[in-house]
């Protein structure tokens, strides 16, 4: 196997026995990134001399014996919408072309005080609006499956980074479903941890009472060591639990017997695809055969998360979004006889399409007259989703069902359509709502397509979604297929 | 509660584009008012949800008012904060003058 097509565990042994060093680990990366990246487009911005020198410190610092941590050394890919220092950060979007932020993200502090790699800025949806990468101001993303799919999104460029062997693992944002649904079309683990559990400071805002950062990667233990490397209370983000962290990979091998599951029977959603479902049963039997007790919920405000969402986070991100104006950094426009028309025509041409449709959304259901009947309501509905998982995780402690209802879909297959390209975020978006946590993992190919099955499980319960997980993992094979783009470079 | 309009016009697009502060082209106008027709018809659905007794939720988590010590830090430098700005003078942020 080659070094780019390993997961952090097998490779954080092979660095501390000193049989690779991490400039060979990155350099079969970057190698890797050069073989496929005009393919996949996963990446905006490689930094390659940046990675090289963080890895010449890792070597350092494992040859030293000194702070090894399970990071230290491992190459990682960001997505755009998380700020590093002096690296260009432009969340997908034209209008902050050229930013490079004066502060990084605190997960990126993090990751650095591990001693991780950073290879670069992954593409996504312009401001994580999307749900195929086809929304990013610079160019899509191409499925490594299948170049001709999409790959999800809106963390489409970090998913198809893991999935082609241009990271050993990444991080994404998960506002409605951003890790989960592109995890589960390129066949990797995405998590969208607890709103809370992960700190937000230098996150570029979409959805500020939704957004949440998350790990993606090969396998659930890695799932496991990334999230507990940027977890935890953060004093810069006044959202951010002080509730402690547990230790995500002590309790990964429990098993899931004795353990009751629920299934909302909502989630098998009109429209799913029949492989999908079929896979999705299976895997229900095969948690069952391992010894859980499988049970059928109601989750009964589920058709109506959709609509609730599309109010509220669009509202959210119209407020977000006031702050590029072309005044303190970005791109600003020429003309305009005054200030605010400098600002119309700023946002008029450094805004994509999508963008522009969500913050005018957003600003008719917030706007007088309509806030009761849009915001408002939605904030009810809201508490309604809420209440739905806490009375279904009264009887269950954890719930199962598909990630994305289709398998990846052609490129241009849905852009004309928003309603359409919403729908693909069906069965992810509840657990933004519902403030629990969901983690997409692969559990089979439908025509050498990935699917994804989700484990949602209570809020602040992460260990049990990756139990739940990391026993499925371990009783098949799918997390180990992998891509063409993967396989090939072999 | 009023229910809403159930079709948006070209003025109200119009006007929701002024408040948002995003120049619109003609055509756009006309493009954004079908899309978000379509988008507004099926969040028509909200309605569907008996919320008379539920209290809005606005945040999810239970922390409230967070606050820290009073206590002097550092924070950026002007220089810092100001070298992503398209336009400066000085120490300053340059922008247009609000009225002609």
């Amino acid at each position: 196997m080659r070094l780019f097509q390993r997961t952090i565990r097998d490779l954080h042994q092979m660095l501390v026995d000193r049989e690779i060093s991490s400039v060979e680990l990155t350099e079969s990366v970057l190698e890797q990134i050069g073989h496929v990246g005009d393919q996949t487009k996963a990446y905006l911005l490689v930094t390659r001399e940046l990675a090289l020198k963080q890895a010449r410190a890792a070597d350092e610092r494992l040859r030293s014996q000194r702070d090894v941590r399970p990071l230290t050394g491992i190459p990682i890919a960001l997505k755009d919408v998380l700020c590093v220092k002096d690296v260009t950060s432009t969340a997908g979007s034209k209008i902050l072309k050229g930013f490079t932020p004066p502060y990084s993200a605190t997960v990126v502090d993090r990751l650095e005080a591990e001693g991780a790699v950073f290879l670069g800025k992954t593409n996504c949806d312009e401001f994580a609006m999307g749900s195929s990468n086809e929304n990013s101001g610079y160019y899509p993303v191409h499925n490594p499956w299948a170049l001709d799919r999409v790959p999800g999104g809106s963390s489409g460029g970090s998913a198809a980074a893991v999935a082609s062997g241009e990271a050993i693992a990444a991080l994404g944002s998960d506002t409605g479903g951003s890790i989960r649904q592109p995890a589960a079309l390129t066949g990797i683990v995405g998590f969208k941890p607890t709103y809370g559990r992960v700190s937000r400071y230098g996150l570029i805002a979409f959805a500020s009472s939704l957004d949440q950062i998350g790990p993606m990667t090969r396998d659930v233990a890695d799932s496991a060591v990334l999230l507990q490397a940027i977890a935890g209370h953060d004093r810069r983000d006044s959202t951010s639990s002080p509730k402690p962290v547990p230790d995500y990979l002590a309790g990964l091998d429990q098993g899931v017997k004795g353990m009751r599951l629920g299934v909302p029977k909502e989630y098998f959603v009109a429209g799913m695809e029949p492989a999908v479902e079929q896979s999705i049963r299976d895997a229900i039997r095969l948690l069952e055969q391992q010894g859980a007790s499988i049970e059928e919920v109601s989750l009964p405000h589920s058709d109506v998360a959709l609509p609730a969402y599309y109010i509220i986070a669009p509202a959210e991100a119209s407020s977000n979004l006031a702050r590029y104006d072309g005044v303190r950094y970005g791109y600003q426009a020429e003309g305009g006889r005054n200030l605010i028309e400098q600002y119309m025509l700023t946002r008029q041409a450094g805004f994509g399409a999508e963008v522009k449709r969500r913050i005018m959304l957003g600003t008719y259901a917030l706007s007088s007259g309509y806030y009761d009947a849009y915001y408002l309501q939605a904030q009810k509905v809201r508490t309604l989703i809420i209440d739905d998982f806490k009375r279904a995780f009264e009887k269950v402690d954890a719930l199962l069902g598909a990630t994305s209802p289709t398998v990846a879909f052609p490129l241009g297959a849905k852009t004309q359509d928003p309603v359409a390209m919403y729908l693909n975020d069906i069965i992810t978006i509840p657990a933004n709502l519902g403030n629990v946590c969901g983690i997409s993992l692969p559990c089979g190919l439908a025509d050498g397509l990935p699917i994804g099955l989700q484990v949602i499980a209570p809020g602040f319960r992460e260990d049990t979604a990756l139990r739940v997980a990391y026993a499925f993992e371990t009783a098949t094979e799918f997390h180990k297929a992998r891509s063409p783009l993967m396989g090939a470079a072999a | 509660m009023s229910e809403p309009e159930s079709e948006l016009s070209s003025r109200e697009v119009e006007h929701v584009a002024r408040l948002a502060r995003l120049g619109i082209s003609p055509d756009e106008v006309l493009r954004y008012r079908d899309q978000l027709r379509n988008i507004l018809h099926h969040i028509e659905a909200l309605n569907r949800a008996d919320t008379s007794k539920v209290p809005a939720t606005a945040h999810p988590l239970d922390e409230r008012n967070v606050m820290r010590e009073d206590r002097r830090e550092s924070c950026l430098e002007a220089e810092e904060a100001l070298r992503n700005a398209p336009s400066r003078e000085g120490s300053y942020f340059k922008v247009k003058a609000i009225q002609e």
